[in-house]
């Protein structure tokens, strides 16, 4: 027997899930954003972007749970979709880097409390890899797989 | 007259071509998720600092007033693209339920940060050597968040909605038809005569 997503059984699902998406990825990539405008010597200056970090690391990952979960969730809906819209593609291969590099380089770059000489480069490669992936997200819409884009 | 404005703007050369373009309205778009992205964050952790949820260890004027000049660049950028999108499909908008929704509590954002202005933001020292966090200041950051997740969920409710303009043509009677057969060319819905 097939079973159906309850997802698509309901139309308010897919909206609301959204929702939790975008205040995802506000908590997520804002503070991500909070760290790296410091490492540029934008926003929070009074403290290194090491402190910040230890300050917002927990919301950052709890933005990121809740960004990806609620994205699992969309993509559920509708997974042939999805698979076949080379904007999400786009988008899956900035989020996997976005994230590996947060927990790798990123974090090294801002673990000491004298950031690197190469801060500025890691903040601007952290903040292109995240505008990446919001590119991606917003396109996926405009794209519709199997047919000429427009 | 909102209306007619509304019709006028979005068939002004400049948004009938960012209505039409396939990469130029995405790439708005885009950018105002961008701008909500930096710009909704920092309002987060500002009033989950107000609440004394977040980065505690910070003082409140720290955040308070370091954060003041990118939020303002984060919201300057987010507007501007709401407004080239607004813009585009501003009759549309006129009757989306959604898009008024937006409307009102930007309207009551504007109202929250006036009624605590000088209590809260303007003076964020003043938090911070109070024994705790003074309740209005609590309460600030509380409506803060609701009214700024609500907006956020506002515009993205607003693409869901499609007022059936051509029914509401069809019942006005009078519109700028000279516009309409301009912009919409040879697309235009069936059982129109001028």
């Amino acid at each position: 027997m097939l079973i159906t997503n309850p997802l698509n059984s309901s139309a308010l699902a897919f909206p609301i899930l959204e929702c939790f998406h975008i205040v995802g990825f506000a908590l997520s990539i804002g503070t991500i954003a909070v760290v790296d405008f410091s490492l540029l010597g934008i926003g929070m200056r009074r403290e290194s972007p090491a402190q910040l970090a230890k300050d917002t690391w927990l919301w950052t990952l709890g933005g990121l749970v809740l960004m990806l979960f609620s994205g699992l969730l969309l993509f559920s809906s509708d997974p042939d979709m999805y698979y076949l819209n080379w904007a999400f593609l786009i988008k899956m291969v900035f989020f996997v880097s976005a994230v590996v590099f947060h927990y790798t380089v990123h974090r090294r770059a801002v673990s000491s409390d004298i950031p690197p000489g190469n801060g500025k480069i890691v903040a601007c490669v952290s903040l292109l890899l995240w505008c990446g992936v919001i590119f991606g997200g917003i396109f996926i819409g405009f794209i519709y797989p199997g047919l000429s884009i427009g | 007259m909102l209306l007619s404005f509304a019709q006028w703007i979005q068939f002004t050369a400049f948004f009938t071509a960012l209505r039409g373009s396939a990469n130029i309205y995405p790439i708005v778009m885009s950018l105002h998720m961008v701008g909500i992205a930096l710009f909704g964050g920092m309002i987060l952790m500002t009033d989950l600092r107000l609440l004394g949820w977040a980065m505690r260890k910070r003082s409140i004027a720290d955040v308070v007033e370091q954060l003041r000049v990118p939020k303002r660049w984060g919201l300057l950028l987010t507007v501007t693209c709401g407004i080239l999108m607004a813009g585009s499909k501003a009759e549309e908008y006129y009757y989306n339920a959604f898009f008024r929704t937006k409307l009102i509590l930007f309207a009551l954002v504007i109202i929250q940060e006036l009624v605590f202005y000088r209590s809260v933001y303007a003076n964020p020292a003043a938090l911070d050597s109070s024994p705790g966090i003074p309740a209005n200041a609590k309460l600030a950051a509380a409506l803060s968040l609701l009214l700024w997740t609500s907006i956020a969920c506002c515009g993205r409710g607003i693409g869901y909605i499609e007022p059936p303009l051509d029914k509401i043509h069809a019942q006005l009677r009078f519109v700028n038809t000279a516009a309409l057969v301009d912009a919409r060319g040879p697309s235009l819905p069936k059982g129109w005569d001028y």
